[in-house]
């Protein structure tokens, strides 16, 4: 179930999870004689096949009122998929309220990076703690493996639902920097949820 | 005399204009919108003039102008006449098969006697297998002159798999030469005035054997290893861009429009209307006077026969988005321990019951 | 019209002729000879005998001519520069001459034979399917069905070259 961004109104397309009815299939390789005969296998297909042309013609001549509609096809630029919170896209910094990062410089990213993408120089403030003075993302070399967020103790980098802009024709510009690498935590919170369920990380 | 000649030209124009004009640029979206409208897809609606975009009926245009802006580009090492001949040997047997096809019967206007298909010849159906037997060349000489392993590979399959299946077409349809007795196209179809007497149901199998070597012989998707795009990048016409690259395609469009044609021709009842006889069909026209009512039939006629050439276009086309492509030696298998003995038994039948209970 | 029609196709054909012949290179000479086929099948049409053409064109043009270009593709046949040896030549002058003869004798035959229908007066069913087709199932039955006889020995002569011994298969 995919869910769009559209004009302010979310549309629902295809058959929800829930409504689709398990299907039996055969997996043994030898064909019966009656699958052997082709031709009523062929025209079994094609009735599925006429089925949907049928049905979506209907469709076109009468399009379906209300919010379900039974083509997939996403109109990228206007239209974006919701995408699902298991989307692993660019890793950003999690941000505390007070503007300042969560990130506490420890350099377990960076060691569990396997493309040695993430380079961090630590510091410390006034009050003792430590926070990174530099944090370098190479996303030349990122592969979105999302091992840097397993590891993470502080949920300060995860993976966020970001997915444009990152293609660049210049590769110092896919070098991004902590300022450009801070999202506020309203935005990555599905994903902080997500990743407390699938690490674990409720015992803290 | 005069009058002879201007029903040849409108009756070449009149095909001409149909064919080229209408389905060859048209198939080419009508198979990308049917199979988005199989797939629950929507399929091509960018290409617009202003506001307007008619359900992506521009691309057609865009198409064209692409093609025609687009480098004609020859390998190095290329055959360059060779290269250059290939697309034309194909295209010119797609066209010019459908000479031999009648869309319409035969009718009496103005005192003169129109007979509504190009060349009425004697030997008809075979006229079309001699063309299609030329236009292999046109695909293992693309093939061949690319210099190129992809385009090589294709042709060589494409000579294999276009021969055996010439063979078991011709073996196909024998069957339903024999119940009719003739080679010639229109009086085929002028003897399928009865519902009852259409070829499909004389010839059950022989349709469906006939139907599967043409699509074999068009090289479309269950059949389409010559050019199989995930092997052999596009096969035979790998080398080719702008329009010669065009021209493979509407030859293989406009061999859809033909096998429709002689599908129809021979298994649909041609331009008949079921239940409805040429008779009947003058005597409801009777209003508008005899040229009229003729004119009408005429037309009636005309516009059966082509709503059973796009039904068959769109049964191709079906097929195509629903089969997935076969091994090449299950099509060769196909062609050669199924069809051709299936051909022969259909004969054998045919020319008993035939003997023992027509005569 | 005719007699242009004639010249034009016979000329076209002559001179395809020529090419295959002379032309080294396998493919060319291959399409040559399709040319030829395909002129000769035009000069079947001028002499009404439309159902000759038609076979002609499927046999010949789409059947055979293929599997010839299939081969040399397959093959992968050089353009071979080499000059023929003094020997050859002589043999291939030998041959040419027997050919020739061989074609005038023929030719002699078929004039001086009485049988042979003049082209204005051949009847209006001459060259149809269904002419072609009762003489080849009652006055020319035995000539036809010993062909078939030949083509059948033909058959079993490729299935035999080509399939492997039973002695080989399980290497």
């Amino acid at each position: 179930m995919t869910q769009f961004d559209g004009k302010g109104s979310q549309v629902t397309v295809g058959v929800p999870a829930g409504r689709l009815k398990p299907k039996r299939v055969r997996r043994n390789l030898d064909l019966t004689l009656w699958e052997k005969l082709y031709v009523f296998e062929i025209i079994r297909g094609m009735y599925v096949t006429t089925k949907h042309f049928a049905l979506n013609m209907l469709g076109f001549v009468l399009p379906p009122r209300g919010k379900k509609r039974s083509v997939f096809t996403v109109y990228y630029p206007d239209e974006k998929v919701v995408l699902p919170p298991a989307y692993r896209g660019r890793p950003v910094l999690v941000m505390r309220p007070d503007g300042t990062e969560r990130c506490v410089a420890c350099g377990l990213c960076e060691t569990a990076c396997p493309g040695h993408a993430i380079s961090i120089v630590g510091a410390e403030r006034e009050n003792g703690e430590r926070y990174p003075l530099s944090y370098v993302l190479d996303m030349t070399r990122c592969v979105y493996c999302g091992f840097c967020e397993e590891v993470c103790p502080k949920e300060a980098i995860v993976m966020s639902s970001e997915y444009q802009g990152l293609a660049e024709t210049d590769r110092s510009r896919m070098r991004y920097s902590k300022e450009q690498l801070l999202r506020s935590e309203e935005s990555v919170k599905g994903r902080i949820e997500y990743i407390r369920r699938i690490y674990s990380k409720c015992n803290y | 005399m005069v009058a002879d000649l201007i029903e040849s030209v409108a009756k070449i124009v009149f095909i001409f204009s149909i064919n080229l004009g209408f389905f060859a640029p048209i198939l080419g979206w009508v198979e990308r919108k049917q199979s988005a409208v199989m797939q629950d897809r929507i399929g091509a609606n960018r290409a617009n003039i202003g506001k307007f975009t008619i359900i992506g009926l521009f691309h057609p245009i865009a198409d064209a102008v692409k093609v025609l802006t687009k480098e004609d580009f020859v390998p190095a090492g290329a055959n360059k006449f060779f290269h250059t001949l290939a697309p034309f040997i194909c295209l010119v047997p797609a066209i010019a098969t459908f000479s031999v096809i009648p869309f319409g019967g035969q009718y009496e206007l103005f005192g003169h006697h129109v007979n509504l298909v190009i060349a009425d010849l004697d030997v008809g159906i075979l006229f079309v297998f001699a063309l299609t037997s030329l236009a292999t060349f046109g695909v293992v000489l693309a093939g061949w002159s690319s210099r190129s392993n992809w385009s090589l590979l294709g042709g060589l399959r494409a000579s294999a798999q276009m021969l055996s299946y010439e063979v078991a077409m011709g073996l196909a349809i024998i069957g339903i030469i024999m119940v009719f007795g003739t080679l010639k196209l229109s009086e085929i179809g002028a003897m399928q005035e009865n519902f009852l007497h259409w070829g499909i149901f004389i010839q059950p199998l022989g349709f469906i054997l006939f139907f599967t070597c043409a699509v074999a012989e068009n090289k479309r998707v269950p059949f389409d290893v010559p050019e199989a795009e995930s092997e052999l990048v596009a096969g035979y016409f790998t080398e080719y861009s702008g329009l010669k690259f065009v021209m493979f395609w509407m030859s293989e469009f406009l061999e859809i429009v033909t096998i429709s044609g002689i599908l129809t021709t021979l298994f649909l009842g041609a331009w008949h209307i079921p239940f409805v006889t040429d008779a009947m069909l003058l005597s409801f026209f009777q209003f508008a006077g005899p040229n009229g009512a003729t004119i009408l039939a005429m037309l009636v006629n005309i516009a059966t026969f082509f709503a059973k050439v796009i039904f068959f276009i769109w049964l191709q086309m079906t097929i195509r988005w629903t089969l997935p492509r076969f091994r090449y030696d299950q099509v060769m298998r196909l062609c050669w321990k199924m069809i051709l003995p299936l051909s022969l038994i259909n004969i054998s039948i045919t020319g008993l019951v035939l003997l023992l209970w027509i005569k | 019209m005719q007699l242009l029609m004639f010249y034009l196709l016979g000329l076209g054909a002559v001179v395809a002729a020529l090419i295959m012949v002379t032309n080294k290179r396998p493919v060319r000479a291959a399409m040559s000879l399709i040319a030829t086929m395909s002129f000769l099948a035009g000069l079947y049409v001028l002499l009404d005998a439309h159902l000759i053409a038609a076979l002609q064109l499927i046999v010949y043009a789409g059947a055979i001519m293929v599997l010839f270009l299939f081969v040399i593709m397959l093959l992968n046949i050089e353009e071979k520069e080499g000059r023929l040896a003094g020997s050859a030549l002589l043999w291939q002058m030998i041959a040419i001459a027997v050919v020739g003869l061989v074609f005038v004798l023929m030719v002699s035959v078929v004039k001086l034979s009485d049988n042979v229908v003049p082209l204005g007066e051949a009847a209006a069913l001459f060259g149809t399917t269904r002419a072609v087709g009762k003489m080849l199932f009652t006055e020319y039955l035995l000539p036809f069905e010993i062909a078939s006889v030949l083509l059948l020995a033909a058959i079993v002569g490729a299935v035999i070259l080509a399939k492997r011994r039973i002695d080989d298969s399980d290497q």
